[in-house]
């Protein structure tokens, strides 16, 4: 068992509100293969319950252990605390979010961005009616490295276009958007473009490539932005 | 969330990537002739002043002038369309960054083109 100082992140919105937070380090001593997560969780159960985060499926999964540990976006699971490679440990909420409390920050801005895309499968056409809508092999690899997407926000808040412009769609939109613009069995491209090819989509990013830095997962949402501005380009010209 | 559609954003990114790629053409033929890279030497008044009068060199350097006034200032318009939130300062910045480009091609303009070696 190694000691290590976590320094986290406090904002209680009845004691703090009208401050920028404050921090608060803790003291503990993490045991060998603790993610963040665990070490967060034994601080909560055995040193300090009134500590707020998200979490659930501890797995990578779910996306909601998304957090800034030592200025890094990504979610607190997977990230063990060894390999930091430090012996004291900042954690903050998401950058770009409004903190609602400690760790936790409001994602609505950022699913309000996803829904303006209309994130789901659109068709036109009915279905077969003795079996799913197929696809081929190949058109199924296209939609590699955009669909394992978990929502834990780490990409849209470490862009620097979106700190700057919170109407800005954001990379985990974009990408959604990608995902279904090649999906073989997707009619909804008349439906999205609107929203995508507005002066806050497709067209504010600038190519800074945080998002792929920040993906737990390890997408490229950067180029899922360029593939879409591809496909802008060959229906205008 | 309402996003309403607006213009411009397609063509100012088009457009930002065709002028970079001119500029980056027309830079390096501007310096392999007007520096005589990669031997280089003096670049002196009698050796310039002939080029600059052909009509040649005036649409090239008028090309590049273009492109730059452009590339440069789709770019300081871009960083205002994310710091700038308020419709009505972005109109009035616009409007300025064009009246900027305008004197400044008309700047350059008259330095181009009536030269005489």
């Amino acid at each position: 068992m190694a000691e290590y100082i976590f320094r986290v992140f406090r904002y209680d919105p009845e004691k703090d509100e009208g401050t920028r937070g404050r921090v608060q380090e803790y003291k503990i001593g993490v045991e060998r293969g603790w993610t963040v997560l665990d070490a967060l969780n034994y601080i909560k159960w055995h040193v300090d319950g009134s500590l707020a985060y998200r979490r659930a499926c501890r797995h990578g999964i779910c996306g909601s252990c998304g957090m800034t540990i030592n200025g890094k976006n990504t979610i607190a699971c997977e990230q063990q605390v060894a390999d930091l490679g430090t012996q004291v440990v900042t954690v903050e909420p998401l950058r770009g979010f409004r903190v609602i409390k400690d760790l936790i920050v409001d994602m609505e801005p950022f699913y309000d961005k996803l829904y303006a895309i209309k994130p789901y499968l659109i068709a036109y056409s009915d279905p077969p009616t003795d079996k799913e809508r197929l696809q081929s092999p190949e058109d199924r690899k296209l939609l590699d490295g955009k669909y394992e997407c978990i929502l834990c926000g780490c990409c849209t808040s470490s862009c620097p276009t979106y700190w700057a412009d919170k109407e800005f769609l954001g990379p985990n939109a974009l990408m959604k958007a990608a995902r279904f613009a090649v999906d073989s069995r997707d009619e909804g491209w008349e439906e999205r473009v609107n929203a995508i090819d507005d002066k806050h989509g497709v067209w504010r990013c600038h190519t800074i490539f945080n998002c792929v830095e920040a993906c737990p997962k390890e997408l490229n949402a950067t180029r899922a932005i360029v593939e879409l501005r591809r496909l802008m380009l060959k229906g205008r010209l | 969330m309402k996003f309403p559609r607006t213009s411009g954003g397609f063509y100012a990114w088009l457009f930002q990537r065709l002028t970079g790629i001119l500029l980056v053409i027309l830079l390096i033929i501007h310096f392999a002739i007007t520096h005589n890279l990669p031997k280089g030497g003096e670049v002196t008044y009698a050796l310039v002043a002939p080029r600059l009068a052909t009509a040649t060199w005036k649409v090239f350097d008028l090309t590049f002038l273009v492109c730059a006034l452009f590339h440069g200032l789709n770019g300081v318009w871009m960083v205002v369309q994310d710091y700038v939130h308020s419709e009505t300062a972005q109109a009035w910045i616009f409007y300025a960054l064009c009246t900027l480009g305008l004197v400044l091609l008309v700047l350059g303009a008259i330095t181009v083109i009536p030269f005489k070696a």
